[in-house]
């Protein structure tokens, strides 16, 4: 069950035959590097993050992920940076760690080296620093000591001392090993990359797989050792399904397009610019780069926010078979009990579509969970309304959370259609909504709350869309 | 001044238990924990998984050749399960294997058969039908019988707070080599040393002094690791015993969170007296303490509870009462706040449903109470260098309070969907263990022959700087410089019979003792240098590493001096122990000076809720704090701020949960939720009272627990702006203050408090 690879970790080129199932944090602490820490394993505290470099229009371009849930298949070709591979030789400290030391954001040191790695991350990564955004980036790890009230201060020291790093992107590698953010190897790393040959056993197809991995984010949370004896079908670097266009009066997003990369494209921008409020509630920047749409449509979870998000726009799913024959099921049709969906075992999905709304249209996306961010949600919900004359022409609703799958509320929708919008009209619509959902209690929540929350965030929706309509005040139930 | 370890932190160099390189030959070990809460175990199956290649073996209760018994405070713990469990996960046998997959693997094989008995998980439940782990306690000062009769307003209702998950990043392990002539050496990730060398050598069978135990730092603790670090350490110890080779057993987080204790949940009665101006007259409460399976620390905890249950009023007539309540849940255990935590909500909760019935404002009644010098505590013991008062006054004015009440008052006025709350959260926390012996510690400094110091103590590094204060109080004693001193490995072989580093204690305990054998030294090196340069010797000091006569450097450097005093053949070493003075408390009155001082300080805490949703953010919490004379103020606001935050989460998101069976539903990262970055508020303003301590060391006083109790500010600050958009509704308390909570609170009946709400709040009485 072995595969070669390659890579470069740090500064060491890797070439290896791994099971391309072990996941790269085990890979790395074999080899030594023992400043990338577990901390849980299932990518909820950041311990094991570690940046991926990757060959992108002619520039090493770096994200953050959670080594602890990113299979080796996925790192062929790569640069893999822990906090080895950050440290200047000798005592020196980089500008990051300086100001970690200054302002004591650290106290056990357990969390430290995935701080350190995600900020260093955005500092490779961002187009001008900003402290908001630099807080963004440390989204995924988690602080028991501190509080992270001196890791912000320590971040703020960063974006206000380095300020007049913006704009000077061209070289960006060179600049941030000249600050000594980056020892000086990062900038042979390039040239390196380009010479490791691309695998093919990505788009390997034939063979009894038995999982198709794509992120991995869910798969190596659930189950990590099974995957160890699996042979895997690995999908996040095929370039055939990796891309976000508009065709046709239709949007288009392949399956391995990474949440990140959905939230972030300037087509989804473009019609839904509310979305850039989103962006964050969605996992942590790790998971957003490594968690794909097709791992989350696929993994059936009644709760999956891009799920509710694309059910909601009404998209369709296309999935292609061993021959490439591809077959399409709207996905208010796709899921049919707890985690099963209406897709064949030999079969994945490609991409999904969804038609461009007509103007005037009204979008909104909620989601509540217990911690505002990286938390799965306990209800989520999405709305698209297309209005003619102050006529609800079209309608789309789905709801998370409330039901054993991703819910498309049918029967709300065919009540709204064709009607004129008042406070009325929305609350039996909210009432009809709370009677489609049959919500179960668990540690996301009691039924109850389910209900009761499902029905605020779609009296939220309206309340966002159409303020001049109704209010918080008209929603009161006593 | 630095704390030097943090440099080896960020860059990731700073070595953990997992981190340290194994000899070859080393064995992994997991545990398998039981699939009930309860019930006997009719038959434990293990033919399939010792079948599995790469398995060396599987060892239960029947392998241990000592004692099958942990417990500390009562022998009640096995552990391993023989003949009953009683908790869900109760480790029953070790699986020890080539590799940590393998032992999963083979663990997943492992079948039992168990008849399962009732399973009790609530406190009331417990008490109900007589489980206990010991005798309730009371504490009593007054007379409250008599006092109702003198108050205006009783106030009678029950509370409840939640469990805490420690969430140390650093989950729970021990590493165990055998060494020659039947002797191991243990490396724990534990906070008491000693603990973990008492068990092993009570499991193995062998005496104390064949079992070393060393520290090298924690990547967390917050008590979690004060008792419950034993149990591993044991484990690996014994798989290391009937192996013979070296094993490690690192828990996975999932069974960290299943398998150990957490904070105590509370359920509690109450009732307070108070005269119609606000004074406080009597308090009476029973706390029902979710103590778990077995005693652990809980005996110890409850005390705590009992102390601190007027938090920082003065109320003449108290009696508080405690009950270990015996469930079937991992036993419950140190959190950082060690049961007063538990007893300061009561209070708060009792306050604010006064404030609610006589329609004065919480602040009032809490400002109105507060602590005066010379106050007696319920206890006994009287309030000296009381700071209640005065840190509160600061914080008034300093952060203008009463401005943004207002401010707060004209936003609420002015918005639907959004309301803001605030609380104000005054704290008097007691120092000392309060097992009075364990008011012990001990050091050791090592100059060596080139000038260069070890130092080590009894103190186990866990991220709260003790070290670096330690080594602070040394190198102010010694007069040389921070990179002249190394910090050793917490070690049992170095330093004997260590109390556990708990009860935020650990820079008093053992800065003092550091602070004697630093003078001894300092002495013998004074005289040395004094007969060197022929000069008197209350003429000479050492300053920067130079030896001084009245203040001005001489010839004599501290590396030559060492040198001299070493060819005179004076010893370059100390020992030294510190036992803290003038504390006792008598167990049967429940009364005596139990603590060597307090701690006291003032926050003042804000709070936005989205009404439409019953999501919430905190945007400013403002503190007073009594910190005493800093060693080092970035390590005492670090331990302030991260103990607000953690406070802050146990009263909000963190929701340990366990369903009817006992099983743990909160029992990953995924399902339990702590403080993240965007949880910081804002404004998070910690100011320093700036008032050394007269009895502390070098004027300083212990950091590590009291600010978690600002926290519970944070749930009152909630309900206040939840209150702010339902007003004349009163709720049932009960911690955390979930969003489900909150929405539930803001839209639906069902934890309304009825008898108050009914009452309708008036200004007038
Ligand atoms: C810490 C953490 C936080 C998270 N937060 C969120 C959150 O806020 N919101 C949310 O919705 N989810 C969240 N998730 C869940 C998870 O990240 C998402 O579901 C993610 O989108 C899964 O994508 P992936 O590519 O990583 O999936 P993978 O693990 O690779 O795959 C998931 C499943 O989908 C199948 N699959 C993948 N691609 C395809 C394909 N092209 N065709 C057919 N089947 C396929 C796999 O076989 C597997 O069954 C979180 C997960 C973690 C670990
Ligand atoms: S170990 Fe916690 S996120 Fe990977
Ligand atoms: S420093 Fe301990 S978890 Fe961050």
């Amino acid at each position: 069950m072995t595969r070669n690879i390659k890579f470069i970790l740090n500064n060491e080129f890797i070439n290896a035959d791994v099971n391309p199932a072990g996941v790269i944090l085990d890979f790395i602490r074999d080899n030594q590097l023992t400043g990338t820490k577990e901390g849980c394993k299932e990518g909820d505290c950041g311990a094991c993050t570690v940046l991926i470099g990757e060959l992108k229009n002619d520039e090493v371009v770096y994200k953050s992920i959670n080594s602890c849930l990113f299979p080796l298949g996925n790192v062929h070709g790569k640069h893999v940076v822990t906090i080895e591979g950050i440290n200047q030789s000798g005592k020196e400290l980089t500008p990051i760690q300086q100001a970690f030391v200054e302002e004591g954001a650290s106290q056990c040191g357990f969390c430290t080296p995935g701080f350190i790695i995600s900020l260093t991350g955005y500092l490779l990564s961002a187009e001008s620093l900003d402290a908001k955004d630099a807080l963004y980036s440390m989204d995924g790890n988690i602080c028991r000591c501190t509080g992270h009230n001196s890791i912000i201060r320590a971040a703020e020291r960063i974006t206000s001392k380095f300020n007049k790093l913006t704009g000077q992107s061209e070289n960006k590698i060179q600049v941030l090993a000249d600050y000594g953010f980056v020892p000086d190897y990062f900038l042979h790393i390039k040239e390196r990359l380009s010479k490791i040959d691309k695998a093919e056993f990505h788009r390997e197809v034939n063979g009894d797989s038995t999982y198709f991995v794509s992120g991995g984010s869910d798969l190596f949370v659930q189950i990590p050792d099974v995957m160890m004896k699996s042979t895997i079908k690995f999908l996040y670097d095929n370039p055939e399904i990796k891309f976000i266009r508009e065709e046709n009066g239709h949007i288009l997003i392949g399956s391995t397009s990474t949440v990140n990369e959905v939230l972030n494209s300037k087509i989804m921008l473009t019609y839904f610019p509310s979305l850039f409020n989103f962006i964050e509630l969605f996992g942590s920047l790790p998971i957003r780069n490594s968690a794909t749409i097709g791992g989350n449509l696929n993994n059936a979870s009644p709760i999956g926010d891009m799920t509710s998000f694309f059910l909601g726009l009404n998209s369709t799913i296309v999935l292609a078979d061993r021959d490439d024959n591809l077959r399409e099921i709207p996905m208010r049709d796709y899921y049919l009990s707890y985690k099963k969906t209406a897709r064949n075992g030999d079969e994945y999905m490609k991409y999904l579509y969804f038609k461009i709304p007509t103007k005037p249209y009204y979008f909104n996306f909620e989601k509540v969970s217990k911690r505002t961010y990286l938390d799965i949600a306990s209800v989520n919900s999405t709305i698209l309304i297309e209005t003619s004359d102050d006529i609800i022409s079209d309608v789309h609703i789905s709801a998370g959370g409330v039901s054993a799958i991703p819910l498309y509320l049918r029967k709300t929708r065919d009540f709204l259609l064709n009607k004129t919008l008042s406070v009325d009209l929305i609350k039996d619509a909210v009432e009809m909504a709370g009677n489609e959902a049959a919500p179960i209690s668990d540690a996301r929540g009691a039924a109850d709350y389910k209900k009761l929350l499902l029905k605020r965030l779609l009296f939220s929706h309206f309340i966002k869309l159409f303020p001049e309509i109704i209010s918080i005040k008209d929603t009161v139930i006593d | 001044m630095k704390n030097y370890d943090i440099i080896n932190h960020v860059r990731g160099e700073s070595q953990f238990i997992d981190d340290l390189n194994v000899p070859q030959g080393t064995l992994f070990a997991t545990v398998y924990g039981s699939p009930s809460a309860h019930g006997k175990i009719l038959n434990l199956d293990l033919s399939e998984a010792r079948a599995i290649k790469g398995v060396k073996d599987i060892i239960t209760y029947v392998d241990i050749p000592g004692q099958n018994q942990i417990g500390g405070i009562i022998k009640d713990e096995e552990l391993l399960a023989e003949h009953e469990v009683h908790f869900m996960q109760m480790p029953i046998a070790l699986v020890v294997a080539e590799s940590e997959f393998i032992a999963r693997e083979a663990a997943r094989k492992i079948k039992i058969e168990i008849e399962q008995y009732e399973v009790i998980t609530e406190p009331r439940e417990a008490f109900a039908k007589n489980k206990l782990i010991a005798p309730p306690r009371v504490f009593e000062g007054g007379n409250v019988d008599a006092a109702w009769a003198q108050c205006d307003y009783i106030i009678e209702g029950d509370c409840d707070s939640g469990g805490q998950e420690h969430l140390y990043l650093e989950t729970q392990g021990a590493f165990a080599i055998p060494l020659e002539g039947g002797t191991f050496k243990v490396i724990s990730s534990t906070q008491g040393p000693t603990a973990v060398q008492r068990v092993a050598s009570n499991v193995l069978g062998i005496p104390m002094n064949k079992i070393e135990v060393e520290v090298l730092r924690l990547g967390g603790g917050f008590g979690g690791k004060e008792d419950q670090a034993s149990p591993w350490a044991g484990m690996a110890a014994l798989c290391a015993y009937k192996l013979k080779r070296p094993v490690k057993l690192i828990l996975p987080r999932h069974d960290d969170m299943r398998m150990t204790g957490k904070r105590h949940p509370y359920s509690s009665d109450y009732k307070l007296g108070l005269k119609a101006d606000g004074t406080i007259l009597a308090l009476e409460a029973t706390y029902f303490q979710n103590s778990g399976a077995s005693a652990d620390l809980s005996p110890a905890v409850l005390d705590r509870t009992l102390f601190h249950a007027a938090n920082a009023y003065h109320i003449p007539n108290v009696r508080v009462t405690g009950v270990m309540c015996k469930t079937n849940l991992p036993s419950n255990t140190a959190f950082r706040g060690f049961g007063g935590p538990q007893g300061k909500f009561v209070i708060e909760a009792a306050i604010f449903k006064a404030s609610e019935v006589m329609g004065m404002p919480a602040y009032e009644i809490q400002k109105k109470n507060l602590l005066k010098e010379n106050d007696e505590f319920h206890f006994g013991q009287k309030a000296k260098h009381c700071r209640a008062r005065l840190s509160w006054e600061k914080m008034e004015e300093e952060f203008k309070v009463y401005d943004r009440i207002s401010a707060i008052e004209k936003y609420n006025s002015e918005n639907d969907l959004m309301k803001k709350g605030y609380a104000f959260m005054p704290i008097c926390f007691g120092i000392s263990f309060t097992n009075t012996l364990m008011n012990q510690a001990s050091a050791l400094v090592n100059i060596y022959t080139d000038g260069s110091v070890t130092f080590t103590t009894a103190a186990v590094e866990m991220g709260q700087g003790v070290n670096a204060k330690i080594k602070e109080i040394i190198s102010r004693m010694l007069g040389i410089s921070h990179d002249s001193i190394k910090t050793e490995p917490t070690n049992t072989s170095r330093n004997a019979n260590t109390s556990p580093t708990a009860a935020s204690s650990g820079a008093d305990l053992n800065g003092n003792a550091a602070k004697i054998a630093s003078s001894i030294l300092r002495d013998r090196l004074l005289r040395s240098a004094a007969e060197e340069l022929k000069l008197p010797l209350y003429e000479i000091s050492i300053k920067d590493e130079v030896v001084c006569h009245k203040g001005e450097p001489t010839e004599l450097k501290w590396h030559e001096l060492i040198l001299r005093t070493y060819n005179k053949r004076i010893s370059l070493q100390a020992q030294a122990f510190y036992a803290t003075p003038n504390i006792f408390f008598d167990r049967v009155t429940n009364k005596g000076d139990a603590f060597f001082y307090h701690v006291y300080g003032t926050a003042y805490i804000e709070v936005t809720v989205d009404c439409l949703k019953g999501t919430y953010q905190f945007n400013a919490v403002k503190v007073m704090h009594d910190f005493g004379e800093s060693l080092n103020e970035v390590i005492d606001r670090g331990q302030a701020e991260g103990a607000i935050i953690q406070g802050l989460g146990w009263m909000t998101l963190e929701e340990v949960i366990y369903n009817k069976d006992g099983r743990l539903l909160s029992d990953l990262l995924s399902t339990y939720k702590v403080p993240d970055i965007h949880f910081a508020p804002e404004d998070m303003d910690v100011r320093f009272l700036g008032l050394p301590n007269p009895v502390g060391i070098m004027g300083t006083k212990a950091i590590g627990e009291p600010p978690l109790m600002y926290g519970i500010g944070g749930y009152f600050a909630i309900m206040n702006a939840v209150k702010a958009f339902r007003p004349g509704a009163s709720f049932k308390i009960s911690s955390p203050y979930t969003a489900e909570k909150v929405l539930m609170n803001l839209y639906s009946n069902v934890n309304i408090d009825e008898k108050i709400s009914s009452l309708s709040v008036t200004e007038e009485k």
